[in-house]
């Protein structure tokens, strides 16, 4: 455990020294989500609320699909892959602490940092250009951070699935990237998942990716009965419980073949 | 002229049998290209099965504008990946610009050479694709004029994105790793025109017409082609701009391009 906090602080600090990054990052999220507030609010039209969100509620979602962006890793994280392709990973096998808590401890480090300086400033940014809700009770801010935690679980689980086929082709990339348009779309992070159809609905609650940004969303903007809040809660876990248990079986199958070049 | 001819030609052959070395990674590839288009069209189009319309335009019009401009822009990425500010940069950065400049041959030529993305193709393919949608579900009466009007909208729009690029290639003269910001104006402008100009506050609007031209690439086009009346009176040949605003943003950025070359200091590395 104490290994594991070290790697997350040292990654959590390597994530912080980007700071021009940081900056550009967060205008480049600010525009496009301000650009996606719009287009909500062209399809609103006027009217105050639509299937269960009120307007504000709408401005407010895409504010947090853009706070999460880099939190989540939303467009692509090839970390793993590219350290087989380079042959790192010979260096990471060698380290005293199992591979996949290694990485989930580096992946955390760089989450809490992307949060810090990408999340929470695109957050005051949205509420000081254009006013956004905030969760109101005390309660629902305990139930929002246990959320965002748990989306960040079940989001480093499914990428690390994704970069393992690393392990047997000579470019991994192509199947990660279907992955990841999945999970854009899956995830409710381009439309809020109840504004689509019921048969695309259900077919998103059969992938993991609905656990992540549009679990956080719902708790955030407080549209779930306590019952269904339950519920979002058991499945995150269930979904982490079965990811993770996959992810290592696989790591263990691609470990037995893999082979590093000396160089 | 005719040896920078034989010489693109080269180019391209070198660029298209490099990626087609692996058949099926260029398959993915372009697939890929293709879903991630679609995902986000479909997003839009699901949820305005709901919503019936935007701005006033129904699915089928605004699939015009998004067929159009994908097409384009997967064109544009194609011919001009060279200059993708994130590719680019690497050339500043690694040091390797500087054997470019070595060579006794036309620089932006060699940089347009350097490399051609085919897998864009599937950004190409889908953009056509949304694009007759459009047609067959709007009963567009097509003329002559309509089509050299679209015609002229792609080309304004290549030239357009393209222009942007160079120009986020010569930032990097300066900054040395690409910067995001510049994709506000490549991706997000082209996200940004994919929509009816009609639903951004006016002052996103008009920067977008006076400062950078945008509106004319592929709204004013669309106006004209589907039908419909233009809420902000411009002159009734502002369907015919989409070329002119093109030409003059690459212009101006191949002037900038040169300037920032005379401009260059090698990282040394």
């Amino acid at each position: 455990m104490r290994l594991f906090i070290e790697i997350a602080m040292r990654a959590f600090r390597l994530q912080m020294s980007y700071r021009a990054a940081a900056i550009a990052g967060l205008l480049t999220n600010f525009f496009f989500g301000i650009l996606r507030a719009v287009v909500l609010i062209a399809l609103y039209d006027g009217r105050e609320e639509m299937l269960g969100l009120s307007l504000q509620a709408a401005i407010t979602y895409t504010a947090i699909t853009q706070a999460v962006i880099g939190y989540l890793s939303a467009f692509s994280w090839y970390d793993v892959a590219n350290t087989v392709y380079s042959g790192e990973i010979g260096s990471d096998l060698l380290k005293p602490i199992n591979f996949y808590s290694y990485w989930m401890a580096r992946d955390f480090g760089r989450a809490m940092a992307a949060l810090l300086t990408r999340g929470l400033p695109i957050m005051v940014a949205y509420e000081i250009f254009i006013d956004i809700s905030f969760p109101n009770f005390l309660l629902n801010w305990g139930l929002l951070i246990l959320t965002v935690l748990l989306s960040w679980v079940v989001s480093f689980s499914w990428r690390f699935i994704v970069n393992l086929p690393s392990f047997w082709i000579p470019n991994a990339f192509g199947i990660g990237r279907f992955f990841f348009m999945a999970a854009l779309f899956f995830s409710g992070f381009l439309m809020p998942l109840r504004f689509f159809p019921d048969w695309v609905v259900k077919l998103a609650y059969l992938t993991p990716f609905p656990h992540t940004v549009n679990t956080v969303v719902e708790i955030y903007l407080g549209v779930l009965s306590p019952v269904e809040i339950w519920l979002a809660f058991a499945w995150q876990v269930g979904w982490i419980v079965a990811l993770i248990l996959v992810g290592q079986w696989i790591l263990k199958l691609g470990l037995r073949r893999l082979v590093i070049l000396g160089g | 002229m005719q040896n920078s001819i034989k010489l693109l030609n080269k180019y391209i052959s070198v660029n298209l049998r490099s990626q087609l070395q692996y058949r099926l990674t260029f398959v993915f590839e372009v697939f890929g290209t293709i879903l991630l288009t679609l995902t986000e069209f479909a997003a839009l189009a699901l949820v305005l099965l709901k919503f019936e319309n935007i701005g006033g335009w129904t699915v089928g019009e605004v699939a015009f504008l998004y067929g159009t401009i994908n097409a384009s822009f997967g064109i544009m990425d194609m011919f001009f990946s060279g200059f993708d500010p994130r590719n680019f940069g690497r050339h500043v950065r690694m040091g390797t610009f500087d054997q470019l400049l070595l060579r006794p041959i036309n620089i932006t030529l060699q940089v347009l050479g350097l490399e051609f993305q085919f897998r864009r193709i599937g950004r190409i393919m889908i953009g056509v694709g949304i694009l007759i949608y459009s047609v067959q579900t709007t009963s567009i009466l097509w003329t002559g004029e309509k089509a050299i009007v679209l015609f002229f909208a792609i080309i304004g729009q290549i030239a357009y994105f393209g222009g942007l690029f160079i120009f986020g290639a010569t930032i990097t003269f300066w900054t040395i790793e690409s910067i995001e910001v510049v994709n506000i104006l490549t991706y997000g402008g082209s996200d940004l025109i994919a929509y009816p100009m009609n639903i951004y506050p006016e002052l996103l609007r008009k920067f977008f017409t006076f400062i950078l031209p945008a509106i004319f690439l592929n709204y004013y086009p669309a106006l004209f082609i589907l039908g419909r009346p233009d809420p902000f009176n411009f002159p009734p040949y502002a369907h015919w701009l989409s070329p002119f605003a093109g030409m003059l943003i690459l212009f101006f950025s191949l002037r900038f391009w040169r300037f920032g070359i005379t401009k260059y200091q090698s990282t040394g590395t």
